[in-house]
């Protein structure tokens, strides 16, 4: 055995909820690397084999956890409202807020029986599990937030909608998304 | 309020930031050959800029900076030690 690896030894019982993770930060960053190296090659491998079919398989995993995450949430008509329990839904680690350019008066556009709205994503896993693993934006695993919104969303509203991507940066990606009113 | 500072001495004048900025933050001083900021109330702090940028003559401040948990500490400590 490695000896830079060190054994956890002691007494287990079993237990409901675990008290302890036994580990340490060191630990959860290696885990955390090892699995962004684990997606980044599987959604690589993804594509190689399947086309742009992995962007579907990719989209659908997501929106299946989006549906899955906002489960729990108020259903609400209001947009606005609607971005607040998906902001919580993201959490910090898909940190996002409205955006608008600045000749824009609202936050939001009608357009017919369409609302769109601008949204920022600051924070992104995915972008940094494709940072970690040298992939580009835009990919198959950028649809795996496209579905996980477009999920909590149709969860939310109970209305269909639709997540555009207008720009990627290393920093934030500026997306667009879209409800459509008779989706209903 | 996001506010961006160019480095003129550092800034080459190839006009990649002008391109690149979904936002048209930047416009290229012609007389100067260097790029300025004109519609900061528009950038959305993507530093998409500052990754195309050859001369790293740019700096954002006062903006979100996104985490960075992909970086490697035991490799950035290794490199701080080499530097
Ligand atoms: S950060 Fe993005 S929006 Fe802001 S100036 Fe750079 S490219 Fe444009
Ligand atoms: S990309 Fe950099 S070097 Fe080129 S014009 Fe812009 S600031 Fe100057």
């Amino acid at each position: 055995m490695n000896g830079e690896i060190e054994e956890i030894r002691g007494t287990f019982k079993p237990e409901l909820i675990p008290a302890a993770t036994g580990g340490n930060i060191d630990d959860y960053e290696k885990a955390l690397h090892t699995l962004m190296k684990f997606v980044g090659s599987m959604s690589s491998a993804l594509e190689q084999v399947s086309g742009r079919g992995a962007n579907a398989i990719v989209y659908q995993a997501g929106k299946r956890m989006g549906h899955e995450a906002s489960k729990l949430m108020e259903k609400t008509d209001d947009l606005e409202k609607a971005m607040g329990e998906l902001s919580e839904v993201l959490g910090q680690e898909f940190y996002f807020e409205m955006w608008k350019p600045s000749s824009q008066d609202n936050y939001t556009v009608e357009r017919g029986d369409e609302t769109e709205v601008k949204l920022l994503f600051m924070d992104c896993v995915v972008r940094q599990t494709l940072r970690r693993t040298g992939l580009p934006q835009k990919g198959p695993l950028c649809y795996l937030l496209y579905g996980y919104m477009v999920g909590a969303v149709e969860e939310v509203m109970d209305i269909r909608g639709k997540l555009d991507i207008d720009h990627v940066g290393p920093n934030a990606c500026l997306k667009t998304l879209t409800i459509k009113w008779s989706g209903k | 309020m996001v506010e961006i500072v160019i480095d003129e001495d550092a800034c080459v004048g190839c006009g990649s930031c002008v391109e690149d900025c979904p936002n048209d933050v930047y416009e290229m001083d012609e007389a100067k050959n260097k790029t300025k900021v004109v519609k900061v109330e528009d950038c959305m702090a993507c530093l998409s800029c500052h990754e195309i940028c050859p001369a790293q003559a740019m700096e954002h401040q006062d903006i979100h900076v996104a985490k960075r948990l992909y970086i490697d500490r035991s490799v950035k400590d290794a490199i701080n030690r080499i530097i």
